[in-house]
């Protein structure tokens, strides 16, 4: 740390692009950080961000298209455009989704396939939403999505035999509470969606709320940071407000907060403003000028224009030409954030999706080979030694062998429970030791960065799946560098 | 491979002359040949003579030469690891295409006399196609080693079935004949996600532009116009198999490629998998579209044995029944409780001679008692998924609890080694 010493004496001039200056000194940086968090949510919003998830057509991507049209984030011409592209398409229900789902394929197929990163502002939040896909496809994409956000909004469909079909084994309300949970979030709204399906029946909501609490539980969420919410996203109903004919059946029983009121209390997290900076790349496109622009989240530390920062796997550096959060441009970032840089003096050909952006004196290591503990879901087929799985850290996704089960251990007391276990079931609690697969035709594994949750808790989890199906989820507790 | 000759008495002695047409048949003889064996093959020397005027003069001869094999090496550009992952693609998105052709080399000293070669000289013979390779065995032809050479030389050969797994921005090109897989080519594009701040067109123009690689490399690597060729299979998650099937359609006829159109609309095979790494093919053989059409090949029922059909399916609903490492095969064996043995080829060719018995001999017990053996070649994903299962596992015929028979066995020993001390205090007391 004490080597980076950041200031405008240190940075090289003559590079063809003009690099930009560096405005602070680190220690300055920081302190204008801290103090600049400190005061969020005084006078101006704090900032969260929050994965929409559910499962497939439960109407996530129709909730927040509504939302962005009532929160002024979507306006007029666009709804009109895509009200009258949708309804030329045949697909005319799925004229609000299409506020997010903007690809060709997306709309042909009227299902979300990637994430949709949208913003909105509530009265005191600024929130960055996150649309994930609940087809069961396109689960890598919404670890993608989940691993960047510190809330998620649970949409379910209220229609008869419809909310059952996602929360049976194998739906997608299940496997994605279990998913964000694992990846570290702990406040969930769950919204109650297609209610005017159902006549706005206030049994059939409190059946849903009575089905989902126990399984909240169970998975790990603390019933004071679960919320739930009843909603009519199509017709806009306890969106932002609960007025006009729509609303009118719900206004005869329900009196509670809308949506957006629950939005406006969501907790802020801590961000470990001091700690290495990590950017877990989750985009990368070409910016109008020269350069690319890389989209991601700060998993700790800061980061300024002008600073040069080093991409892992490789031996690329690149300079921040300028930093955008929430579409505006901003001169640094901070932990937490959602936010997009723009780097020159980089070839493009060596950051990908899946890269981490770090400072060039605190690299995060790569790996080959760690143990974790892990949890074992409601599997099946046990998991062995020498299981072919997939590992999954933020938007990475590689293939890798359970080489060595350890031990099992008790969940409550942490005690081991059967060394070299020859087999993991269900619901165990378990230390057990991966390795990458060779990928290409090298034969040899090429490493991943990865950070032991005690030095990293957002670099240090993972998850694991077999089939298309999520068997495990952890923490990394060594690596082997 | 073409059998030349065979000379094994019946106790397993003698030598058999096999000629190497393919890849695959290289594989064979890397399985067939091991340390201690003595092996005759064609081989360059460079030779130096001194001529009339007295100078030095260097040429090459052609001679056969017989080694006693000290180590056996075999490589394949395109064995099956997993998918590309990482952005290593070059400028152009794909990475260069080689051609796969298999080598194996075969070192040890000379054991025949020569004119140019000393006796004991070391040398490393490179097996080429279509050139004989005499074998002798140093232990003897033991049934693995047999079965191995009746595999081999059964008529009829090349990929079978071509397979393409997919993803947005990837693509594996893959040959799958009955002895191994053959990743022959891959592509990894950078695609950018759809975002607020670039829209969805990046995304459209990056798959765009990933279609139009992956069709030529189509071409080039899937030799569609085999006749051979049974299937071409095209598989991903999501929605990315048609996309990809409709634009090589679309863009052979609009090309005029009538023999590819023709291809495409007879063998195409479109299989949903559930993520678009390598090792999807598993997922692949045994999907019913495939498995019906492939079922007599030996691929597809490796897959299948090893898969949610058997091996791993079994685990889930009796783990009594399931094994898995070679000293629980090998007590389950002992037992007679084995009905289907899977293992790789991986053993008999890794292990030393003692240990390579023991596996042929639990091999020979299990035929001998009616249940199946199941050889997987570690040249296929599934293959190479049970050689990090330890390379052996078993489905018993009835349940046997492994901490029950485990603990039998330590009595067993203690009972025996009580007997040994016993009988030895015995004489003791006669003397
Ligand atoms: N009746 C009724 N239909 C709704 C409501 N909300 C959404 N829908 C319909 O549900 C269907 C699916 O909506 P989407 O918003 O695409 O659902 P999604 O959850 O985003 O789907 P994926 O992203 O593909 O998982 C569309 O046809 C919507 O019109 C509602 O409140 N009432
Ligand atoms: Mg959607």
């Amino acid at each position: 740390m004490e080597g980076l010493n950041l200031n405008q004496k240190d940075d090289t001039p003559g590079t063809p692009e003009e690099p930009p200056k560096i405005t602070y000194a680190r220690e300055k940086l920081l302190e204008e950080a801290r103090r600049s968090l400190a005061a969020e949510g005084q006078h101006d919003r704090k900032g969260i961000s929050i994965v929409v998830i559910g499962h497939v057509d439960a109407g996530k991507s129709t909730l927040m298209g509504r939302l962005l049209y009532e929160s002024g984030r979507l306006d007029e011409k666009t709804r009109r455009a895509n009200e009258h592209g949708s309804s030329k398409a045949g697909k005319s229900s799925f004229s609000w989704a299409w506020g997010l789902d903007g690809t060709t394929e997306e709309r042909e197929r009227g299902i979300t396939m990637d994430i949709a990163q949208q913003s909105l502002t509530t009265p005191h939040r600024q929130i960055t939403v996150l649309d994930a896909p609940g087809h069961k496809d396109f689960i890598p994409n919404m670890i993608s999505g989940a691993s960047q956000a510190d809330c998620a909004l649970l949409v379910v469909d209220s229609a008869t035999g419809e909310f059952e079909a996602g929360f049976d084994r194998g739906g997608q309300t299940r496997e994605h509470l279990l998913l964000v949970r694992s990846l570290g979030v702990s406040q969930v709204i769950v919204a109650i969606n297609k209610l005017d399906q159902v006549e706005w029946s206030r049994a059939r909501y409190e059946e849903i709320c009575a089905l989902l609490r126990p399984f909240l539980v169970q998975t790990g969420f603390h019933p004071s940071k679960t919320k739930f919410v009843p909603v009519g996203a199509m017709q806009g109903v306890n969106l932002a407000a609960r007025e006009g004919d729509d609303a009118k059946e719900l206004n005869e029983w329900y009196s509670g907060p809308t949506l957006v009121d629950l939005l406006d209390i969501l907790e802020a997290p801590t961000r470990d403003i001091t700690a290495p900076l990590r950017i877990p790349v989750s985009n990368v496109f070409k910016s109008q000028g020269s350069g690319i622009a890389v989209a991601g989240r700060l998993c700790g530390g800061v980061v300024q224009v002008g600073e040069r920062l080093r991409v892992l796997p490789g031996d690329e550096s690149g300079t921040v030409k300028s930093i955008e959060i929430e579409d505006s441009s901003v001169p640094w970032a901070a932990a937490g954030s959602n936010a997009v840089l723009y780097l020159t003096g980089i070839d493009p050909v060596n950051v990908s999706i899946g890269s981490v952006l770090c400072t060039p004196a605190d690299l995060v290591p790569l790996t080959t080979r760690f143990t974790a503990r892990i949890i074992v879901f409601d599997i099946q087929v046990p998991i062995t030694a020498g299981a072919s799985v997939e590992l999954y850290h933020h938007s990475r996704d590689v293939p890798a062998t359970t080489v060595k089960l350890i031990s099992t251990i008790d969940r409550a007391s942490g005690k081991v429970i059967k060394s070299n276990p020859r087999v993991l079931t269900k619901g165990t609690s378990a230390e057990v030791q991966i390795a990458l697969r060779p990928t290409g035709s090298t034969n040899i594994a090429r490493g991943i960065p990865l950070e032991s949750f005690a030095v990293n808790k957002d670099m240090g989890r993972i998850l694991i799946r077999r089939g298309g199906e999520t068997i495990a989820a952890g923490v990394v507790l060594d690596i082997f560098s | 491979m073409k059998l030349v000759s065979r000379h094994i008495d019946k106790h397993g002695a003698g030598h058999v002359t096999l000629r190497p047409e393919d890849d695959e048949d290289m594989w064979h003889l890397y399985n067939l040949i091991q340390k201690g064996d003595s092996v005759r093959a064609p081989a360059v020397r460079r030779v130096q003579s001194v001529t009339s005027t007295g100078s030095t003069e260097s040429h090459r001869v052609r001679l056969n030469l017989t080694l006693d094999v000290i180590k056996v090496e075999f490589s394949a550009s395109g064995a099956p690891g997993a998918a590309a992952q990482d952005a290593a693609a070059d400028q152009t998105g794909s990475s260069s295409a080689t051609a796969t052709t298999a080598t194996l080399h075969i070192s040890g000293p000379v054991t025949s006399e020569n004119q140019h070669v000393r006796l004991g000289a070391y040398h490393t013979l490179d097996i080429e196609a279509n050139r004989d390779v005499r074998i002798e065995k140093a232990d003897g032809w033991d049934s693995i080693a047999i079965s191995r050479v009746e595999e081999a030389i059964v008529p009829g050969r090349g990929a079978e079935v071509g397979a393409v797994v997919c993803g947005e921005g990837t693509a594996a090109f893959c040959l799958l004949s009955q002895h191994m897989t053959l990743v022959t080519h891959r592509i990894s594009m950078p695609i950018p996600r759809k975002s607020a701040s670039s829209g969805a067109s990046q995304h459209e123009k990056g798959l765009q532009k990933f279609y139009a690689t992956l069709y030529d490399s189509f071409v080039r690597h899937i030799p569609f116009g085999n006749v051979g060729l049974k299937a071409i299979v095209i598989a991903s998650p999501g929605w990315v198999r048609d996309a990809v099937f409709d634009h090589l359609v679309s863009e052979s006829s609009r090309r005029g490629d009538k023999q590819l159109h023709k291809a495409l609309k007879e063998k195409v095979i479109k299989v949903h998998v559930s993520s678009a790494h390598v090792h999807s093919l598993v997922e692949v053989l045994k999907s019913p579209e495939i498995a019906t059409q492939l079922k007599e090949t030996k691929f597809a029922r490796e897959g299948i044995v090893l898969d949610k059909h058997v091996f791993f399916k079994m685990l889930g609903s009796d783990e009594m029944r399931a094994w898995y490492g070679p000293d629980h095969v090998c007590l389950a064996a002992d037992r007679g409780a084995i009905g289907v043995l899977l293992i790789s080829d991986d053993l008999f060719r890794a292990s030393d001679p003692t240990t390579r018995k023991k596996y042929v001999a639990v091999v020979e017990a299990v035929q001998q008692k009616g249940g199946e053996v199941v050889i997987f070649s570690s040249m296929h994903e599934s293959g190479q998924q049970l050689n990090q299962l330890t390379g052996i596992a078993a489905i018993l015929t009835f349940p046997l609890d492994i901490e029950v028979v485990e603990a039998e066995e330590r009595e067993e020993e203690e009972r025996k080694k009580l007997e040994a001390e016993e009988k030895e205090a015995g004489n003791e007391y006669h003397t």
